[in-house]
């Protein structure tokens, strides 16, 4: 991300409705907000959230005051517009973790300690395990089937490196609370890595 | 004396570089020095998460203008 993008300069002019400017964040970051919108809606609403959430920062950029980054100020109005059209659609993300194991729950013996330690994975060379594109594909299908809230946390953690407190606070959801959540999404995308390691496969 | 299962859930905010109590950290460099399953455990985490598919790309022009088309900005501007 070019730093200039959150520069003091570059926010006085979008406040003073510098379209150009204006033009420049569309394109930095619409792609990021879609795929934050896609965690939670379908392609399409994703879209729409997207495009409803520019308006409202268009709307609302001469009052921002930088208390965040714009990037975080951003990312909170698309997460509200895609929580207000899931609420339309009668529906809402819970981000209270249900009483589930995580995915590797499975593999301590009743003393805590490892019973099925992890695999030794291939981390460097042309072959390296992680940049292999059946693991990539893999690594796809597991992120498509996670659940909302597990697939959010992760995509505004590690994917987007979001602050973990900016994304507590943008969530209004307890620090305990995401760290469970981000904990489970982590450990299912280990415990894929680390099956596939083992077998060659999914 | 931490067991690998605890390890594994505080390794989150270990990578994470989360504050942790002093007694926290001395706690899990212990465990770590002793237990090579949850230093790989911790190494090959760390890796994954660097390798992640992130969307970074920027978006193309002629999408740009679609969604400035679509803010309605007073013509008078």
């Amino acid at each position: 991300m070019d730093p200039t993008l959150e520069s003091p300069e570059f926010i006085e002019r979008l406040r003073q409705g510098d379209q150009a400017a204006f033009g420049q964040l569309v394109k930095a970051h619409h792609n990021m907000l879609l795929a934050t919108a896609r965690t939670m809606l379908s392609s399409a609403d994703a879209e729409e959230a997207v495009q409803d959430g520019w308006i409202a920062a268009h709307r609302a950029i001469s009052k921002f005051e930088g208390r965040s980054l714009l990037r975080t100020w951003l990312t909170r109005i698309v997460i509200n517009q895609a929580r207000m059209m899931l609420r339309k659609g009668g529906r809402e993300i819970q981000f209270d973790p249900t009483d589930e194991q995580d995915a590797l729950a499975h593999r301590f013996r009743d003393g805590g300690h490892w019973d099925h330690p992890p695999q030794h994975w291939d981390l460097s060379g042309p072959d390296a395990l992680l940049t292999r594109d059946e693991l990539r594909h893999c690594m796809e299908k597991t992120l498509g089937k996670m659940p909302d809230n597990q697939r959010l946390v992760l995509e505004l953690r590690d994917l987007q490196g979001m602050d973990f407190d900016d994304i507590c606070n943008m969530l209004d959801v307890s620090a305990s609370n995401v760290r469970v959540l981000l904990h489970r999404a982590r450990a299912r995308l280990f415990e894929l890595v680390d099956h596939f390691q083992e077998t060659g496969e999914c | 004396m931490l067991k690998c299962k605890h390890v594994v859930a505080k390794a989150d905010a270990l990578v994470d570089g989360a504050p942790m109590t002093r007694r926290e950290r001395f706690a899990l460099r212990l465990h770590l020095l002793m237990c090579h399953h949850c230093r790989r455990y911790i190494r090959q985490l760390r890796a994954l998460l660097s390798t992640l598919p992130r969307e970074t790309d920027a978006l193309d022009d002629a999408r740009t203008q679609e969604v400035l088309d679509r803010l309605n900005i007073p013509q008078d501007r």
